[in-house]
């Protein structure tokens, strides 16, 4: 599931879990719904856009990160949903270049992680 | 269920020390037993949390310390729960004497890792996140509560030079304290001049990387009263957990497994958080000790930040948060941090806090989670 995960981040979109029972959404990296404890899921793709929910601007690395730093770490909230998603945001230096509530959206997957860009 | 007491405790210096990771555990843990005042041999199990061993190459320390204390025979539990690991063990232990397993267990913990660098630190402890969604895309510890931060920041009237008040507080605490790996007050100003480590996070919004050890003897009442005056019962202890990542939770400016495991620990005590005298709170991060202070009930969400500004929560205020300086100030050698903040309560309930000393205190409550909060104890104790 994991890689069928990341394939679709790849393409800019995310896949998710929605529970048979209760409705709610999941990232598809979840395997029993944490509302309700059922294990029955749809799968459903979700565009990968979204807005800045929260976010940091990193100057002091873990290894791998150098390169890029500084570079933001954003949770993104996902486009008409109550689902969060989070990811590695490049080329971003000061608090003004992407205030909480910044349009953002997935466009890839690599050794960074998940990959956003400002929209 | 037994009456559980803590009968001793011990500590090493928190800071960056030569001796190794088995040698401080020991030394942790020798204190212990001679506060305690009995032989190593009426220790009949070990509770021994660790994260990173690995680094000075030992890990399974649980049987290492046990024979080094001769008592090889006795069994021990080598624990980890990232920074949380010495509550969540304290827990086990705590667990286990109540239920009547044990008359006397030894609970330590430990962590050496200044030898091993800024870099090496930060990209391991990134590994106690839920390392697919937070550290394997480039958020350190530091970025995941500076995005609490930033989120704190942005729903509530609270400024940088708020959480700056924090580690002026908690600096000020680990002055009066002989133990603390940071023994010097600082201003507003030297916070928010110290580089920034992840925005709107500075320097002096971190806790220090430490090396230490801690140690406490829990035992049941009975065993106590036959060994010593000088004990404190544990009254109530609540575990809880949150979603691994942040982006899981509803909220970013709260931590669901502190109001679980507060929750739990104020019902089996039977006492409200208008009850605690002085509490040792879990402030990696000068965000996380305004965050937990409403978790567990000290104030209402987002009021966190006045009760700072106002030094409400300063030593011997209206509740003194972190008399020891927390992780803050006094260090945070993570596997040793959650058995530490027990051992700083026994001192405190006991009288041998000296400078620090939190006047008429008789209920402490220590509060430690790991990573964001994924992993949570909270232990309410009393004097006796």
């Amino acid at each position: 599931m994991k890689q069928e995960f990341i394939d679709i981040v790849k393409s800019g979109k995310v896949l998710v879990k929605k529970c048979t029972k209760c409705e709610s959404l999941h990232l598809a990296t979840v395997y029993f719904c944490q509302k309700c404890g059922n294990k029955g899921f749809e799968n459903k793709i979700l565009e990968g856009t979204g807005t800045v929910a929260t976010y940091t601007i990193i100057t002091v690395p873990p290894a791998g990160f150098e390169k890029y730093t500084p570079y933001a770490w954003v949770v993104m909230k996902i486009d008409g949903y109550d689902l969060r998603i989070s990811g590695f945001l490049g080329g971003i230096s000061s608090p003004g270049q992407l205030p909480v509530g910044s349009k953002v959206k997935i466009v890839g997957y690599d050794d960074r992680g998940i990959i956003l860009e400002k929209q | 269920m037994e009456k559980v007491c803590v009968l001793g405790a011990g500590s090493t210096k928190y800071g960056k020390l030569e001796d190794s990771i088995t040698d401080i555990t020991i030394q942790a843990s020798v204190g212990a037993i001679e506060s305690a005042g009995i032989e190593s041999k009426e220790i009949q199990a070990g509770y021994i949390s660790n994260v990173f061993g690995i680094a000075d190459k030992q890990v399974h320390l649980g049987p290492v310390v046990m024979s080094n204390l001769g008592i090889p025979e006795r069994p021990s539990l080598s624990i980890e729960s990232a920074c949380g690991s010495g509550s969540v063990s304290f827990r086990e232990a705590f667990a286990n004497v109540a239920a009547g397993f044990y008359d006397a267990v030894l609970v330590a913990g430990v962590e050496k890792v200044t030898h091993t660098g800024t870099e090496w630190t930060t990209t391991y402890f990134s590994y106690c996140s839920d390392f697919f969604y937070e550290g394997g895309a480039g958020a350190s510890f530091p970025g995941l509560f500076a995005s609490m931060a930033r989120a704190y920041l942005t729903e509530f009237k609270a400024t940088e030079e708020d959480l700056a008040l924090v580690a002026v507080k908690n600096h000020q605490n680990g002055f009066l304290n002989p133990k603390a790996h940071l023994q010097k007050k600082i201003t507003v100003d030297d916070v928010m001049k110290s580089a920034v480590v992840a925005s709107p996070l500075k320097l002096y919004d971190c806790c220090p990387f430490s090396d230490g050890a801690s140690a406490v003897i829990l035992c049941s009442e009975k065993f106590a009263k036959s060994h010593s005056k000088n004990y404190i019962q544990v009254i109530g202890s609540g575990r809880g957990g949150s979603p691994a990542t942040l982006q899981g939770r509803d909220q970013m400016t709260t931590i669901p497994s502190t109001k679980i495991a507060a929750e739990a620990a104020y019902k089996m005590a039977g006492v409200t958080p208008k009850d605690i005298d002085f509490a040792e709170v879990h402030d990696c991060f000068t965000i996380a000790e305004i965050v937990d202070t409403e978790d567990l009930g000290f104030y209402q969400k987002g009021h966190g930040v006045e009760a700072v500004r106002e030094g409400r929560t300063v030593l011997n205020g209206e509740i003194s948060i972190n008399p020891s300086g927390g992780l803050k100030a006094k260090g945070h050698p993570i596997g040793a941090t959650g058995v530490g903040q027990v051992a700083e309560v026994f001192e405190q309930l006991t009288g041998k806090a000296g400078q620090r000393t939190v006047k008429n205190a008789h209920i402490g409550l220590t509060h430690n989670f790991g990573a964001t909060g994924a992993s949570c104890a909270v232990h309410i104790f009393k004097s006796v």
